[in-house]
Formats: C-alpha cells, structure tokens, sequence
C-alpha cells in the first residue's frame, strides 16, 4: 500500500508578533516548520504504515526550504520524499502548488490513498485536499480524525455534527485530517541524522512535471494587508445586582440585541 | 571557520527542545518532591533515540556525537536536571566507557540495549575512600578459572539502583598501583554476588538515584574485562573527559533557563511603579549572565567538535567542566536574587534548580580536580616539568 502525504510550511508562529496598533507583523526570528495540520495528516499515514504494510511517501511544492520540511517528515517516519521546487513554482499560489503536486503524485505512479491536512494554520488555506480530489479523480473525505485499514477496507473516523461518524471508504481516496485530530510523534534522533547525511530528497522542477510558467500563473494577487481593529473594553455596568441587571436588559433592548 | 550548526542539528535541537517542553518539564518538580525517577520519560525518551545520542547508528544509537549529546544535555538542563543526570550518566559514562573501549562483542551484548534504551547503564568508581584521588580504590578483582571475583564498595553511584549494567573499576593488581593494576569490567545487575547498599537522600537532582553497590565475591566472566587488562584507569579517565562536556552542556542549559526566566519575571514584576527590568542592577545581572553563557557555549560547542573530530580535548574538557558548573551556579544564584522571596518558594523553579546547580561542581571530578588537570595540561604543553 502506498500512502502520499504532501507538506506545507508555514512560518513559526513563535517567531512573530503582529501588532494590530502598527499595523504590522514584527518578524523576531524567521523560522519556518511544517503545517502543525499536515503533521497531523502524516500522523494518520505513519499510523497506518505502523499498522501493516505501507510505504509512506511525502510530497512538497513550491519554495526550495520545503527540503527542510521533508527531511523533517523522513525523520518522523516517511520512506520517501519529492520536492518540486523551481523559480516558478516558487512564485505559484495554491492552486498552482495543488496541480504540481497532482501532477508530482501521478509521476511517482500508482497509489492507494493521499492524506492531506486539512488547513494551513497561517492563511487558514483549506483548498488543497479539495484541489488534489479534484485533479486526480478520486473520492474526499473531509473533517478525518482516526483511519484504520482491515480487510483491504479503509475505515475512517471523521466529524459529524458535534460527534462522529464511521465511514467505509473505497480506494484509491484523499482525506482531509482535521486540525488536532491527534498528537503527532516526534522525529526520532537517529532518523533526523539520517535524513540530513544518508536520504535523498528527489527533486523535480516544473519542466519535469510538464508545467509552463503560465500553466502556474497564479489566480489569486496580493493587494495589500488589513488588521482588524482592536478590540476594546465595554461598558463597565456598577451598583446593586438588581440595578446592573436592569440596566443591562435596557442596553441590550436599545442595540435590539434581545 | 564555520560556527553555524548543520541542519540536522538544528532540527534535533527543535525536536529535543520541543521533547523537554513537553514530557519532561511537566514531570520535573514532582519528581523532585517524590524523589523518584522519571520512567516514564525514560521510556518516551529511548523510543527517540535519546538514549544513544553520540553513539553510531549501527550500535543502536542516533548518530549525532557529542555535539549532538550536548545539544540534548543543554535542552534537558534547562528543564530538568534531574533527568539530564539519569541520561547522562547512563549515556555520557557509563554506556560510553564500553563504546570507547568495548570489543565488538561487547558492544553488541551490551551497548545496543544501552544506546536503544532498553537497559539502562550506570558508570563504578568512587568509593568511600577513593574520590578526587580515584586510584585509591579498594574494590579487589582476583581471577578465577574463567571468572574474576570481585570484592568491595561503590558508593554515590548515579543510577546504581536502577541500572541494568554497570562499568565498574578494580585492581586487579595492587603492587601496579593506578598505572596497571587497575581494570574495568562490565557488571550485569543480576551476576551473583552483586547488590545494592543504601541510597543516598540528596539536597537536589532528587529526581535521580544515588546508590551504594557491594560487590561480595561478585562472579564476572573474563570476557567482561573492558578495555586493556590492567588499563581500567585509562578507560575510566576518558570516559570522564568526555563526559565532563556534556555535563557542561546540561549546566549552559541551567544557566539559560535561569537568565530567561529571570529576565521574564523582572518583565512583569513592579516595584517602586515600574518593572524591576528597567533598573539597572537588573541590567547588569542579565548582561553578566549572558556573558558567561555565551562564553561557555563557545566552550562547550567547540569542545564537542574537538571530541568529535578525534582531536585532544582533555584540557578543554575540564574547562568546561569547571566553568559550566561555575556558571550555572552564579546564574541561578543571581536569577534567584532577581525573583527575591520568590525564588526562595518552594512553589518555584528557581528553588529546584539552585539544589539541583550544586552538584555539578562536585559530581564526575570536583572543581578542584579540573583546575588541576587544566593546569598541569597546561604545564606540560609548555614543556615546563614540575614534578622531579
């Protein structure tokens, strides 16, 4: 069984402040890691691959420092690692790093089942398992916490409502890993050494993937920032329960909120 | 001249630190009120290859040398310098005398289930009579058909109770003295003969053990002689240069936590209506502290990669030895200051790592015994003779 996680990286929110008053995000220390969700979807893979047979291959696009992510993702437990980087694909948006990576997975062949987190923790970027579905064809399922294989059946543990549902699930499939679905291992130190001085990171660029510069024009532009206001104190209400309470019902009734 | 760490390193430092914050730290003031060890950090800690750190990969370790076990020491010191001891004398000592003078055999019976965890390794010299002036041990080893038979004490043995296989020194003959005389051997807990004495009730690094060993006519198999027969003094002193700079790495990770939690606590705490940050004495505490904390981890760092690089290192090992307990010690002291009646709490960390600092200019050879080695190193470097 061949299972494909991509990675994204996000910047280490531990790294920076924002500062609404300034409008502006301090940047103290600019280092990246991987997309905390993406560790949880690789989690869901190296569970798997814990379970029985699978190889667990990890897949990245866009900027060359992606190599550190995957390298990381080795470390934790993947077998192997692609990174499709160049000057445009760095330059791409998401929907340009989505088709890179479909195009990435159909190049490394055949696989049964591509885990995906389901957002990025810095744009809230929830598009690309719904991306790669689309592009490779096959069925999503979304909000997964738990998956277990027995039988050759996949079955999965996804939100439902304000609990859960048990889905079967035919493959080959994608699934979206919600958000803190489990607690991701740690890299082992012997495989963090490794993944440095012994593994390769196969790397492809767009030519390879078949991909034009205006094939990955981005969709979207940046036009600029905006910081939502701060937020500020309400109106302290004083003196006995009963008149505070009055008084509230009153203000409530004025902003025709009851 | 490169000062940069290589980026596995970096990302071993992420995963380690990340490893203190969040198994070890919980645990650190509870197992230090319950004077126990934390097993189950033990546990966690070897399935990630952090029993083993410096030794290769094929003998069950991560492969990342004493640079590597430097940067889990200073991570864990910053933490818990209860299991950075645990760790460290399983590893830097006791676990490393047998890599750096264990035949193959003896690195596959033994150093595997050491570097994966799964045993858990203590160092034997000291004895009640034979402290900074180790080749005065008593412990007698006398050979018997395929055997030797061992006879005499250990005493403050970190991990000595709870060690699976114990590096231990004895003479084997005593008309040889230190030059000879003495050998090492490799101890299974359960070889007849062997057992554990008192344990020692400790002002700090409480969440470790310190025990007593006795060793009455203690059956060990010739093929555990560690090292040359008769050259125990040898192993046992470089394992110990060695281990003296991954002691000063888990004291640079003391002094860190100190200053950092020093510098967050006078951030927010007013006197006078203002933060104590912005008074001046707390200025100059903070920039000391860094100071010597930088000094130290120029020391500690490039002492790893002279131990790493197979170059002479024994001075150096001792400096760092010496100043990193030193330091470590001033740090938390002036941190203590900085945190005033707080830091006296024993709700407070602070309190911990002042108990848990002292021991480090004591343990693995005394500050004293440093200066000692620093400076007839340093005479014989200069070709200078002191001694007739």
């Amino acid at each position: 069984m061949r299972i494909i996680v991509p990675i994204r990286q996000i910047l280490d929110p531990r790294g920076f402040t924002v500062s609404p008053r300034h409008e502006r995000i301090f940047i103290n220390r600019e280092e990246y890691i991987i997309n905390p969700n993406d560790k949880n979807a690789l989690e869901v893979a190296l569970s798997l691959k814990d379970a029985g047979e699978a190889e667990v291959i990890v897949i990245a696009g866009g900027q060359a420092r992606l190599d550190d992510a995957l390298r990381e993702a080795m470390a934790m437990g993947a077998d192997a690692a692609y990174l499709l980087t160049d000057e445009v694909l760095a330059k791409t948006d998401a929907a340009g790093v989505a088709e890179a990576l479909a195009r990435g997975i159909e190049k490394i062949g055949d696989f049964d089942l591509i885990v995906v987190g389901q957002e990025t923790l810095d744009t809230a970027d929830a598009q690309l398992g719904p991306w790669l579905a689309e592009y490779l064809g096959v069925a999503q399922v979304g909000g997964v916490r738990q998956a277990s294989i027995s039988d050759g059946v996949l079955r999965v543990r996804r939100n439902w409502g304000a609990g859960y549902a048990e889905v079967e699930v035919a493959l080959p499939a994608l699934l979206t890993v919600a958000s803190g679905a489990n607690k991701p291992r740690y890299p082992h130190g012997g495989r963090i050494m490794a993944a440095y001085r012994e593994w390769q990171v196969i790397t492809w660029n767009s030519e390879d993937l078949g991909l034009t510069a205006a094939d990955l024009a981005p969709l979207t532009q940046g036009r600029g920032r905006a910081f939502p206001p701060e937020r500020t104190l309400g109106e302290r209400l004083t003196g006995s329960p009963q008149d505070v309470a009055a008084e509230l019902v009153q203000q409530l009734r004025l902003r025709r909120i009851i | 001249m490169d000062f940069t760490f290589p980026k596995e390193y970096e990302l071993f430092r992420r995963m380690v630190r990340e490893f203190a914050e969040n198994e070890v730290r919980p645990l650190a003031k509870k197992v230090d009120a319950e004077h126990r060890v934390p097993f189950e950090t033990i546990k966690k800690a070897a399935k990630l290859g952090l029993m083993g750190v410096p030794f290769p990969r094929k003998y069950g370790g991560s492969g990342a040398g004493e640079t590597g076990y430097c940067i889990l020491m200073e991570e864990l010191g910053k933490v818990c310098t209860s299991t950075a001891t645990v760790i460290g004398a399983h590893t830097g000592i006791g676990a490393m005398a047998i890599y750096l003078d264990g035949t193959e055999e003896q690195k596959e019976k033994y150093l595997k289930p050491l570097a994966s965890g799964e045993k858990i390794a203590a160092f034997a010299l000291t004895e009640a009579q034979a402290g900074s002036d180790a080749a005065a041990i008593k412990t007698r080893a006398v050979r018997d058909g395929d055997y030797y038979v061992l006879n005499g004490s250990k005493c403050f043995i970190t991990n000595g109770d709870i060690a699976d296989i114990i590096t231990v020194m004895a003479v084997t003959d005593p008309s040889l003295g230190a030059r000879g005389g003495v050998t090492a051997f490799i101890v299974e807990k359960g070889f007849p003969g062997f057992s554990i004495g008192t344990l020692e009730n400790k002002m700090g690094i409480r969440g470790s053990s310190t025990a007593e060993l006795i060793f009455e006519d203690c059956r060990v198999p010739k093929e555990n002689v560690l090292g040359q027969f008769g050259a125990g003094f040898i192993t046992f002193m470089k394992t110990l240069d060695i281990g003296r700079a991954s002691l000063a790495a888990a004291c640079l990770g003391g002094a860190q936590a100190a200053m950092e939690g020093a510098m967050r606590w006078a951030a927010v705490r007013s006197q006078f209506g203002v933060p104590i940050a912005q008074k001046q004495s707390v200025h100059f505490a903070i920039a000391d502290m860094a100071t010597e904390i930088e000094a130290l981890r120029s020391l500690v760092y490039r002492t790893a990669w002279l131990i790493d690089t197979g170059q002479p290192h024994v001075k150096e090992a001792a400096m760092c030895k010496v100043y990193g307990s030193e330091v470590a010690s001033r740090c938390i002291n002036r941190a203590l200051q900085i945190f005033g009646g707080m830091g006296y709490s024993r709700e407070f960390w602070v309190e911990r790592a002042f108990r848990d600092a002292r021991i480090a200019e004591i343990f693995e050879g005394t500050s004293e015994i440093q200066r000692i080695v620093i400076a007839s190193n340093l005479f014989r470097e200069m070709g200078l003779r002191i001694s007739p």
